[in-house]
């Protein structure tokens, strides 16, 4: 198994290696952070900003591959990702944004996971049942409202209560209070700030788990391994919860892997509507403002992570089913 | 013996419905069934699936339910173990050891399943759940039934009953994985599981249809010993007239949901009383039979069963209709003269063991080729093989792939196919049967060997042009007819395409289409229908017109009737030999069943892993097999006959064909072969360490002695040092049965 990783992990460096470059390349062939610099009143000279930028490690004179080599360089030799063109190290800025997207996207990711798989269950088991419908139903609503919009939404439910108790218990945007007391009051503000985000992702995505898991183990429930089972002396829901269940488990655990990744690599629309400045609205800000080493850095970082997940879709499939050969 | 219910009366008394209704079933049987009836709801509204079926089973008796696909005995089965579908109504009476199983629920139930009345289902690769250990699943039947057990007696139970059915080293193979086991050895976990509480009736549906006849052999084997060690009624639900000869003891022969004959082995198979039992008796071609006579087609399909037949349901298909038969269905009624041999045909009483079966079908004269007469030196040749071989790497690794083995799929085949003549191979799934034929419709200079098609070798410059010269030589008819025809495509179309291929002209292809429809026996106006329209027979039919519409001169068959029904086979079988006949055809065919390939071919070839091991005139090899494999292969087969089967020995080869990997050095047939086992350690070694060559037969002391001048030599070879060698007694089985089962 660890011969096997490390052999995927050796493909995967290479793999992200070609992307990032690729990437670079076109960020910096395409992005021209000097004209940005240009509507600054009072407007500075060409030369000026020119050299501004040299300071930075952006100079617009290099030609692509100069720039591609010094950038390199920089990373093989001190791990240094560059700077943005106003001035901020990427380094320093990255692990501020990735542990903002943890926070934001951990605790709705695991109800989620434990929310669809459930309701997936319960849903399957009562296939074309009132309690089916309405789940199933649900989930597909979810599936068809744009993301933004449901945000929306919660947070109109939430600004309601806090209208309604007359007091404001939740916040809707925004991560913390700025200079609140440790201890409970802290705790209390940290509830306030944390319950709508997660509420609203949770509510938007367990849908698709939902109708994955339903529709999986619908296709197992009538499998001849079921009907062994019941043969057994098993009733129809013992034979499908202990056999069909697992078997059904397994797409879906490959799916669930390839989630875990993204929790870190955010999501753009929930932290803008939320604002919780992350790794996903940072990849998009970096195009705006052209800057040419975050967008890159995103990009690698999103490599990684798919890298990650794929590795790990493939260590969750030899746990949970027996006939995956690792060679 | 068991017995089978009398026939109710047209207007039944009290007394009689309550002895339908089975109140009144004899006491000791373990398991009666009264009038059961399952339908269910379709779109097309309800599709009555099981009409009134009445039987009583005795304990230790085994009862064999025959049918073809959708003759209800399948869902017979489930019925009675109720895991039918919740949307089936089901009427009637269930009683297992008079106790009623029918209308308890879900839960009610689960005290008998598994327990009481356990079954054993078709198809064993899908039956086992791919994520438990094989120990885990055996355990589980035990768990459920005895709370209380230890787990140190529920491991030894389970190796016990690995041991039983027969699985090497049990005790390690209890945490192997069903994907670690071959097709057989999961049919007898499927066994095991089954038989674990020691039930009181076991069901088996079609055990063997899915194995190799020599698995298929081993597996009946090991039901025949869990029948013994656990004294159970067994009943077996099966297509195959032979399966059931040898092992039952009633039949019930079941058409349209209904049981249309029933009573014990010998006049079910000696006095059949309905024609359908007879066509399908007749329809069935038999391996140990020289003689060759066109077998019993039965036209036309099973009635759709939306419906309630007014008449009787075999009348649209059976020869002997009259208008009495069209007047309501006939019920079953004793056939005159017999205790309870029933049969529910109106005219039963003229039917018997003394009327032809080939006069009431009508079945077709024995062909005759113009071939046949010439000797077969002086017949052109149409394919020749010359030493083909295909080996594939074995490798192991993603990035740097290091061989670790070959795989012999094929190993140095050479034989040759003369005009007019049927050739074909024989042997367990993994022989190469397959490779072979696609190596021959691969042609290309850069294979293994030489291919000779029509004088045209794959050596020559093998360009496109000589291909498609070489492709209207040679056509292929396949397996599957559905999966073979484009849904998409009309007859027309489909037929079509290799004439425009062949570059005719439109008028041109419309008249060979309207010929090729004829030739195959469907009708011309047909040819807009589209493939889902025709019934499997006639799409068997539709993809022998497309392989000869350019007029080959040899077809391959890769295993053209195994996915038909008895009745259906039969005359896809005899247009094949009729189409030989007339168009002086060539056939290369690769088939499992041995019976089809005795009746059709004139020469076979036996292969295992990858080499012929015996080849020659088809009633030589099959009537003298000199290799031990042959000789095995051929006691596998279960002939329709009971007497036959209860008396005679057989060869039951242990373990499966061994993987390729481990192929042995010598004799590749050595690790099963039941003459090597017997012989002593001196000539264990030469089968060991050396490999026989293919040699002829050398012609009997007798006839050399008779004979004075030079003696032809037999067409026939064989790759044995000791073909004479005696068997071992540990893999012969004789069933001691023989006493008579007249009534």
């Amino acid at each position: 198994m660890i011969r096997y990783l490390a052999k995927r992990g050796i493909t995967y460096v290479f793999m992200i290696f070609l992307t990032t470059s690729a990437g670079y390349f076109l960020a910096v062939s395409s992005l021209k952070p000097a004209l940005l610099e240009q509507e600054r009143i009072p407007r500075p000279t060409p030369e000026q900003v020119a050299n501004s930028m040299r300071l930075k490690g952006l100079d617009p004179d290099l030609s692509p591959w100069e720039r591609y080599v010094e950038w390199l360089t920089g990373i093989v030799t001190r791990w240094d990702w560059g700077r943005s063109p106003n001035g901020a190290f990427i380094n320093a800025e990255f692990g501020d944004r990735v542990w903002i997207s943890t926070r934001l996207f951990l605790a709705s990711i695991v109800l989620t996971l434990v929310i669809g798989v459930a309701l997936g269950v319960y849903s399957a088991a009562r296939q074309y049942k009132f309690q089916d419908r309405v789940i199933t139903s649900y989930s597909y609503l979810a599936y068809i409202v744009p993301a933004p919009i449901a945000y929306f939404l919660v947070q109109l439910g939430a600004i309601n209560i806090n209208e309604t108790v007359g007091e404001r218990i939740f916040f809707v945007t925004g991560i913390s209070t700025p200079g609140i007391q440790p201890g409970w009051a802290q705790f209390v503000d940290m509830v306030g700030h944390y319950s709508v985000p997660t509420i609203a992702i949770t509510l938007v995505g367990w849908g698709s788990y939902q109708i994955a898991q339903r529709q999986y183990l619908l296709d197992n429930v009538n499998a001849d391994f079921v009907r062994t089972a019941r043969a057994k002396g098993l009733t129809r829901n013992q034979a499908i919860s202990r056999h069909a269940l697992r078997v059904s488990f397994i797409p879906v655990a490959q799916s669930i892997a390839f989630t875990i990744p993204a929790i870190f690599a955010g999501g753009f629309f929930a932290e803008k509507i939320f604002a919780w400045p992350g790794v996903g609205s940072w990849s998009i800000d970096a195009i705006s403002l052209q800057d040419v080493n975050a967008a890159t850095a995103t990009l690698a970082y999103g490599s990684i992570i798919f890298a990650l997940g794929a590795i790990l879709a493939d260590f969750a499939t030899t746990l949970v089913d027996p006939r995956v050969r690792v060679q | 013996m068991s017995t089978f219910l009398e026939p109710a009366d047209p207007a039944p008394t009290a007394a009689e419905r309550l002895h339908i209704a089975g109140l009144h079933s004899p006491s000791d049987a373990v398991l009666s069934v009264r009038d059961l009836n399952v339908s269910f709801n379709s779109e097309n509204g309800a599709v009555h699936a099981v009409r009134g079926v009445n039987f009583d089973l005795m304990p230790g008796k085994t009862l064999g339910i025959v049918g073809e696909s959708g003759s209800g005995k399948s869902v017979t089965s489930l019925a009675i173990m109720g895991l039918l579908p919740t949307t089936a109504q089901i009427s009637g009476s269930v009683r297992l050891k008079g106790k009623e199983l029918l209308g308890l629920s879900d839960k009610a139930m689960c005290a008998y399943r598994g327990n009481d009345i356990a079954m054993v289902f078709q198809d064993p690769l899908s039956s086992l759940t791919p994520v438990y250990t094989v120990g885990t699943q055996i355990t589980e039947a035990l768990t459920i039934h005895n709370p209380g057990m230890s787990k140190a007696a529920k491991e030894t139970r389970a190796v016990e009953l690995l041991a039983m059915v027969g699985i090497p080293s049990p005790r390690n193979r209890l945490r192997a994985f069903p994907h670690e086991f071959s097709g057989g050895m999961r049919q007898r976990v499927m066994i095991a599981i089954a038989i674990a509480n020691d039930p009181r009736v076991l069901i088996a549906d079609e055990p063997t249809t899915a194995l190799d006849v020599t698995i298929q052999a081993q597996v009946l084997e090991v039901l025949h010993k869990a029948q013994e060690e656990t004294g159970a009624a067994v009943v077996m639900i099966t297509h195959d007239l032979g399966v059931v000869a040898g092992i039952a003891d009633d039949i019930m022969v079941m058409y349209a949901g209904k049981p249309v004959e029933t009573g014990s082995v010998d006049d079910i198979y000696y006095d059949p009383r309905m024609p359908y039992t007879m066509g399908l008796l007749g329809a069935v071609p038999r391996v140990d039979v020289a003689e060759k006579s066109s077998l019993v087609p039965i036209d036309g399909i099973p009635p759709n069963l939306l419906h309630t037949p007014t008449g009787c349901s075999f009348a649209p298909r059976c020869p002997l209709v009259t208008d009495a038969c069209l007047d309501g269905e006939p019920s079953l009624n004793p056939v005159p003269g017999a205790n309870y041999h029933q049969a529910a045909c109106i005219k039963s009483g003229s039917l018997g063991a003394d009327v032809d079966v080939h006069d009431i079908f009508s079945a077709p004269p024995v062909p005759a080729s113009r071939f046949d007469l010439m000797p077969r030196a002086e017949r052109a040749t149409v394919l020749e093989l010359k030493d083909v071989r295909k080996h594939f790497p074995l490798t192991k690794g993603a990035l740097l792939k290091r061989r670790i083995g070959t795989v012999k799929a094929v190993d140095g085949l050479s034989f040759d196919i003369r005009e007019g003549e049927c050739f074909s191979i024989v042997g367990e799934s993994g022989s190469g049967k397959t490779t072979t034929l696609l190596e021959i419709m691969e042609f290309h200079k850069d294979q293994d060997g030489e291919v000779l098609i029509g004088g045209i070798s794959n050596k020559q410059a093998a360009d496109a042009r000589t291909k498609s010269a070489m492709r209207r030589e040679m056509q292929m008819v396949f397996q599957d007819p559905t999966g073979a025809l484009d849904p998409r495509f009309t007859v027309y179309e489909v037929l079509a395409e290799p004439l425009q291929n062949a570059g005719l002209s439109k008028p041109d292809i419309k008249k060979r289409i309207m010929e090729l429809m004829k030739l195959v026996g469907l009708q011309p106006d047909h040819v807009n229908r589209f493939p889902n329209q025709f019934s499997g027979g006639q799409r068997q039919r539709v993809g022998i017109a497309r392989a000869l519409a350019v007029n080959p001169k040899l077809v391959v068959l890769d295993e053209p009737v195994s996915a038909l029904d008895v009745s259906v086979q039969a005359g896809v079988i005899n247009l094949l030999d009729k189409l030989r006949a007339e168009l002086g055809l060539s056939y290369l065919m690769v088939a499992h069943d041995l019976s089809v390939v005795r009746h059709i071919s004139n020469r076979v070839a036996v292969m295992y892993l990858g080499k012929i091991v015996e080849i020659g005139e088809v009633d030589r090899v099959f009537d003298n097999p000199r290799h031990p494999y042959t000789r095995a292969l051929l006691s596998a087969i279960p002939v329709p006959d009971p007497q036959f089967e209860r008396t005679r020995e057989r060869i039951i080869l242990q373990g499966d064909l061994p993987s390729p990997l481990d192929a042995p050095k010598g004799c590749n047939f050595a690790t099963r072969c039941p003459v090597f086992a017997a012989l002593p350690a001196a000539k264990q070694e030469q089968c060991l360490t050396l490999e026989p060559p293919l040699g002829p037969v050398q012609p009997s002391r007798a006839v050399q002695v008779v004979e004075t001048g030079p003696v032809p030599v037999p067409d026939q070879q064989f790759a044995c040092f000791f073909p004479d060698g005696e068997l071992d007694e540990h893999m012969l089985v004789v069933h001691e049965t023989a006493e008579p089962h007249a009534p």
